[in-house]
C-alpha cells in the first residue's frame, strides 16, 4: 500500500515530547579543555617530522672529507665544494640552504650515526622501531603515545597533540590518549543540506546526542565514538584559531610547507598542545637519487626555515624544538641506477632557539662496516631520553623502559 | 553451515558486504533468489555472469586510460555497476596487496594494464599471480627491478616480494634478499611489454631456502609460493580483508592449509572463508571497519544513485584511499587507520554530499521521499525503523533509535512537532535522517 505524500502530510508524523532550540555549533567545546590560550613561555612544544621511505644520512650530512665516501659513491657522491660546510669535515647537502643558516645561528643540533642494535632493513619494521622505541619486541604504542599517557593522565585534552600527517604514526599511539589528525583544515567541517539552514543545529544537536549514549558491543565501536566526537569538536576549535592567525612568511609549496604553516597558526593561535606531527614521504631513493633527494631535503629545509622565522617574529622560537628523523639511512656503497638500497644508522636534525647547536658524536666509519651498512653509533633512545628529561621535563625511563644516557644538544 | 537464527537474506547481505561493495535493493533480489551458497558460487565464477551492460556502459563513457583521473573512474565505476562484485573487490584485494602507485610509475596506462591482470587472475592460482606480477611492467619500474643488473644489484623487489607478497617480516634473512636480487636481474621492462635482458642476468649459481642452482626470478617465486609462511601469510590478509579486522588465529590455519592442500588455489581459499563457521558469526559481523572504496560505493548502491560523476574518487581519497596510488608498497593497513579524525569527518561530509544533492532522475531512482510513499510508511517512527534496517541492519543502540524518531518528528528549528508542517520540512528531515544514519558509528563498519 501506498499514500500519496500530501497524505502523509495530513496524517502528521509521530508527536515527541523533547523540545530542543537552536544551538550553538557543538557547544560541548566548552566543556572542553585546551580552550584557555596557552601563554607564550609558559610550556614546551615538540614538533616530531618523519621523512618516510629512508632518507639517505650521507648525503644529507656529506663527509666530505672522507676519500672512502667518493670510492663508495663514484656516480653519486656531493662534491666538497658543492656542500653547505658545518665544519672541516661534513657539510649539509646544497638544498639545504635554510637550515645551514640556522645551523651558522647555532640553532641546528646534529647528532651522527643514529641507529639501534641489530637494524632492519625493512621500512615498516624500522619505521615502527622509531616509532615505538622498542627495538626488540613489536610494541603497540609509541614513544610520545606514552608520553602522554603519563602526562595527560586524568587531563580529558581533545588535542593531547595534533597529527597533521595524512596518517596517525605509530609514534602518537598511546593507550590513553586519542591524537586526532588533521591534514586539511579547509575540508574539516561538518557539512548539512545548504539549502535547509536551520535545520543545521537541530541535526548537530541529534548528532551529539546520538554520539554521546552510542553503547554497542562491536568491534572499533569505542575508537569510532570518539573519532566522530574529537572530528566535531576539533574542527570548531581549530577553525577559530586559524581564523586568529595568518601568516605572512612565504612557505614552500606543497602539503609539507602547508602541514608546518597550520602548525604555526595553532602555536600562534595559542592551542595549548604540546606535540605535533608532520611527514615528508618519498625518500626510498632506489634510482637516480640526486635530484629527488634534492628536492625532497629543500621542502624539508625551506619549510623549517619558515616555520622557525614564523615563530620568531611571533615570540615563539624558544618554546619549539623540532626533531627531524627518518626509519634508516642508505646502504654506503651506491647501486646499479644511481641510488641507493635500505641501509642503516643515520644523522638526526634537531632545531629551535633552545637547542645547543653543533655536532654530536662521532661519524661512523665508512670502510669498517656490518655487511655494507654503516655501524651506528649512538642509539636512537639517547635523543629521545634527552628531549623527554631536558625539554618535555618527563621521566624517560617511564617512557622507554630504561634509563638511556642524555646527549647535550639541550641544556 | 550454522548461521545462528538470523535469515539467509541477513547473511547474504553480509556477504556482498564483503565479497562485493554491499547490495542495491535490486542486486539484493537477484541473490536471495540464489540461496546464499548459490550466491557463493556464482560470486565465485564471474565468468559464468554476463556483464555485457557494463561494458557497453564503459565503453559509452571512452575512457582515456591514459589520464590517471579517467583511470580512477573507470575503476570506481565498475565497483558500482559490475555484476561481478567479487571480481572488483578480488582486484582491489591484489591492488592493496601488490601495492603500486601512480606517483612513481607515472604511466597510467601501465597501471591500468596491472589492473587488468588483477582482475584477470584474481580468483586463480597464486604461483601463476605472483610470476605475472613479477613480470608487469608498472611493478617492474615501482620497485626498480629496471635498474637491477648483474653485478650491480638492486635489491628492492627481491626485499618486498619476500617482505609483502608472500612470507612476511622475519621469514626470510637479508642473504636470501641478495641471493633472489640476482635471480631477478635483468627482469625489465622498457616499453610496456616484459624484456628478459640477458646481458644483464646474473647466470650465477644462488641459494636460496636450501636449495642452491643457476636460479632465475621463477625459481625464486616458485620456491616462495611454495613456503608454508606463503600460506600463512596470505590467509591472514585474506581473512582481514573479508572476515575480521582482527581476525579469528584458528581460521587462518584453516585458510592457509586450503592454500597448501588446493595447489595455491585462491579460489578455493575465498570459498572456505566465505563458507566457514566463523565469516557466518558474531566474530565476524559488523566487525570490519569499512574502507573508503566501500563505504562510497555501497552508500551509492543503497542510495540507488546509479552514476558517477568525478568527485567520487575524490572523494575516496580525501578519505584515505585513493585508487592507484596506495600509501607505500605495503598498500593500505586497514582497520583503525581508517579511522582518523579527519577522515572520519570526511565520511560524515561525504555522507552529507549523497543526502543532500540534488540528482537529477537519471541518476538517482528514487529519492528518500519517493521511498517513504513508496514503501507507504506514514509516521516518524516507520521512518527511522525503516532507514535503519536497509543502511545498518537496525544494529544500533535502542536510545539512537529514539533520538532519531524525535529529529525526524520536530520542524526546521528542533521543535517538536505532531504534523510535519509540510512537504519541504519533510523532506529536509529524510534528507538530514540519511545523513545521520551515514555518520553512525555502526555505518562505519562492514
Amino acid at each position: 500500500m501506498t499514500i500519496s505524500r500530501r497524505d502523509l502530510i495530513k496524517n502528521g508524523l509521530g508527536a515527541l515530547a523533547l523540545s530542543f532550540g537552536a544551538n550553538e555549533f557543538f557547544s560541548l567545546a566548552a566543556q572542553a579543555s585546551n580552550l584557555a590560550p596557552r601563554k607564550p613561555g609558559s610550556s614546551k612544544i615538540l614538533v616530531v617530522i618523519q621523512l618516510s621511505g629512508g632518507n639517505d644520512g650521507l648525503n644529507t650530512v656529506i663527509p666530505y672529507s672522507l676519500g672512502s665516501y667518493y670510492q663508495a659513491r663514484p656516480t653519486i657522491g656531493i662534491k666538497a665544494e658543492k656542500g653547505l660546510r658545518l665544519n672541516s669535515e661534513l657539510a649539509l647537502n646544497p638544498a639545504m640552504t635554510g637550515v645551514h643558516e640556522l645551523y651558522k645561528l647555532g640553532k641546528v643540533a646534529v647528532i651522527q650515526g643514529v641507529g639501534y642494535p641489530n637494524p632492519n632493513r625493512s621500512h615498516f619494521r624500522s619505521i615502527e622501531i622509531w616509532q615505538t622505541g622498542d627495538a626488540e619486541k613489536i610494541a603497540e604504542t609509541g614513544w610520545l603515545g606514552r608520553y602522554l599517557d603519563v602526562c595527560c593522565t586524568g587531563k580529558e585534552d581533545l588535542f593531547p597533540a595534533v597529527n597533521v600527517d595524512p596518517m596517525l604514526p605509530k609514534t602518537l599511539f598511546g593507550s590513553k590518549v586519542n591524537v586526532p589528525s588533521v591534514s586539511n583544515i579547509e575540508d574539516f567541517r561538518f557539512l548539512t543540506d545548504p539549502q535547509y539552514k536551520p535545520d543545521r543545529d537541530v541535526q548537530i544537536k541529534a548528532f551529539n546526542d546520538i554520539y554521546d549514549s552510542y553503547h554497542l558491543k562491536r568491534p572499533h565501536m569505542e575508537l569510532l565514538r570518539k573519532a566522530g566526537i574529537d572530528a566535531n569538536l576539533a574542527s570548531d576549535k581549530l577553525h577559530q584559531l586559524v581564523k586568529k592567525y595568518s601568516s605572512d612568511v612565504p612557505y614552500p609549496q606543497g602539503s609539507f610547507g602547508n602541514s608546518l604553516k597550520f602548525i604555526s597558526q595553532m602555536i600562534t593561535g595559542g592551542l595549548s598542545c604540546p606535540i605535533y606531527g608532520a611527514s615528508l614521504d618519498g625518500f626510498d631513493t632506489h634510482t637516480n637519487q640526486l635530484r629527488a633527494q634534492e628536492g625532497l631535503l629543500k621542502q624539508l629545509s625551506d619549510g623549517l626555515s619558515a616555520f622557525h622565522s614564523d615563530l620568531k617574529k611571533n615570540g615563539l622560537d624558544d618554546d619549539v624544538v623540532v626533531m627531524v628523523f627518518s626509519e634508516f639511512g642508505r646502504r654506503v656503497a651506491e647501486n646499479g641506477g644511481r641510488g641507493t638500497d635500505h641501509g642503516t644508522a643515520a644523522p638526526v636534525l634537531v632545531l629551535g632557539s633552545s637547542v645547543r647547536g653543533g655536532v654530536y658524536g662521532s661519524h661512523p666509519s665508512l670502510t669498517d662496516l656490518d655487511n655494507g651498512d654503516l655501524k651506528y653509533k649512538i642509539d636512537f633512545r639517547n635523543v629521545y631520553a634527552t628531549i623527554l628529561n631536558r625539554w618535555m621535563g618527563a621521566d624517560s625511563k617511564a617512557v622507554l623502559g630504561q634509563r638511556f644516557d642524555e646527549l647535550g644538544f639541550i641544556a | 553451515m550454522p548461521k545462528s537464527s538470523n535469515s539467509d537474506s541477513f547473511w547474504i547481505r553480509h556477504l556482498l558486504r564483503r565479497a562485493g561493495f554491499g547490495a542495491s535493493p535490486d542486486e539484493l533480489q537477484h541473490y536471495i533468489k540464489l540461496g546464499y551458497e548459490g550466491s557463493v558460487e556464482e560470486l565465485l565464477h564471474p565468468q559464468s555472469v554476463n556483464d555485457d551492460e557494463l561494458n557497453r556502459k564503459l565503453k559509452m563513457q571512452a575512457f582515456d586510460f591514459t589520464n590517471i583521473d579517467d583511470l580512477q573512474r573507470w575503476w570506481t565505476y565498475r565497483m558500482l555497476s559490475s555484476k561481478r562484485p567479487l571480481e572488483e573487490k578480488m582486484t582491489l584485494f591484489w591492488h592493496g596487496h601488490f601495492a603500486t602507485s601512480d606517483r612513481k610509475v607515472k604511466n597510467p596506462y601501465a597501471m591500468y594494464v596491472q589492473n587488468m591482470l588483477f582482475r584477470k587472475l584474481c580468483l586463480g592460482n597464486f604461483h601463476e599471480m605472483l610470476l605475472a606480477v613479477s613480470k608487469d611492467p608498472a611493478m617492474i619500474v615501482w620497485l626498480d627491478n629496471q635498474q637491477n643488473r648483474k653485478g650491480k644489484p638492486n635489491e628492492n623487489y627481491a626485499r618486498e616480494i619476500m617482505e609483502l607478497f608472500t612470507l612476511g617480516i622475519g621469514n626470510y634473512t637479508e642473504k636470501d634478499i641478495k641471493e633472489a636480487a640476482r635471480a631477478f636481474t635483468g627482469w625489465q621492462a622498457p616499453a610496456t611489454g616484459f624484456f628478459f635482458n640477458k646481458g644483464q642476468h646474473d647466470y650465477g649459481e644462488k641459494t636460496f631456502f636450501g636449495e642452491t642452482g643457476k636460479f632465475n626470478g621463477d625459481d625464486i617465486v616458485r620456491i616462495l609460493v611454495e613456503q608454508k609462511a606463503t600460506s600463512q601469510f596470505l590467509a591472514r590478509k585474506l581473512c582481514k580483508f573479508f572476515v575480521a579486522d582482527e581476525p579469528d588465529e584458528a581460521l587462518v590455519q584453516r585458510i592457509g592449509q586450503v592454500y597448501m592442500d588446493s595447489n595455491y588455489s585462491v579460489k578455493s581459499m575465498l570459498r572456505a572463508i566465505f563458507t566457514d563457521e566463523v565469516f557466518l558469526s558474531n566474530k565476524a559481523y559488523h566487525a570490519k571497519i569499512k574502507s573508503p572504496a566501500e563505504y562510497v560505493i555501497g552508500t551509492l548502491k543503497l542510495l540507488q544513485i546509479n552514476e558517477l560523476d568525478a568527485g567520487i574518487p575524490k572523494a575516496m581519497e580525501k578519505m584515505g584511499q585513493s585508487l592507484f596510488m596506495p600509501p607505500n608498497v605495503k598498500g593500505w593497513d586497514g582497520g583503525a587507520a581508517w579511522i582518523a579524525t579527519d577522515k572520519m569527518m570526511q565520511r560524515f561530509n561525504f555522507a552529507s554530499k549523497m543526502s543532500t544533492e540534488r540528482f537529477s532522475e537519471v541518476l538517482r531512482q528514487s529519492t528518500p521521499l519517493q521511498i517513504v510513499e513508496k514503501q507507504g510508511l506514514n509516521n516518524s517512527k516507520q521512518i527511522v525503523e525503516y532507514f535503519l534496517a536497509l543502511m545498518l541492519d537496525s544494529d544500533v543502540p535502542a536510545s539512537t533509535q529514539k533520538r532519531l524518531v524525535a529529529y525526524v518528528a520536530s520542524d526546521i528549528n528542533g521543535n517538536p512537532v505532531d504534523r510535519i508542517p509540510d512537504e519541504k520540512t519533510l523532506d529536509a528531515k529524510l534528507r538530514g535522517l540519511t545523513h545521520l544514519i551515514m555518520t553512525l558509528p555502526t555505518y562505519q563498519l562492514s
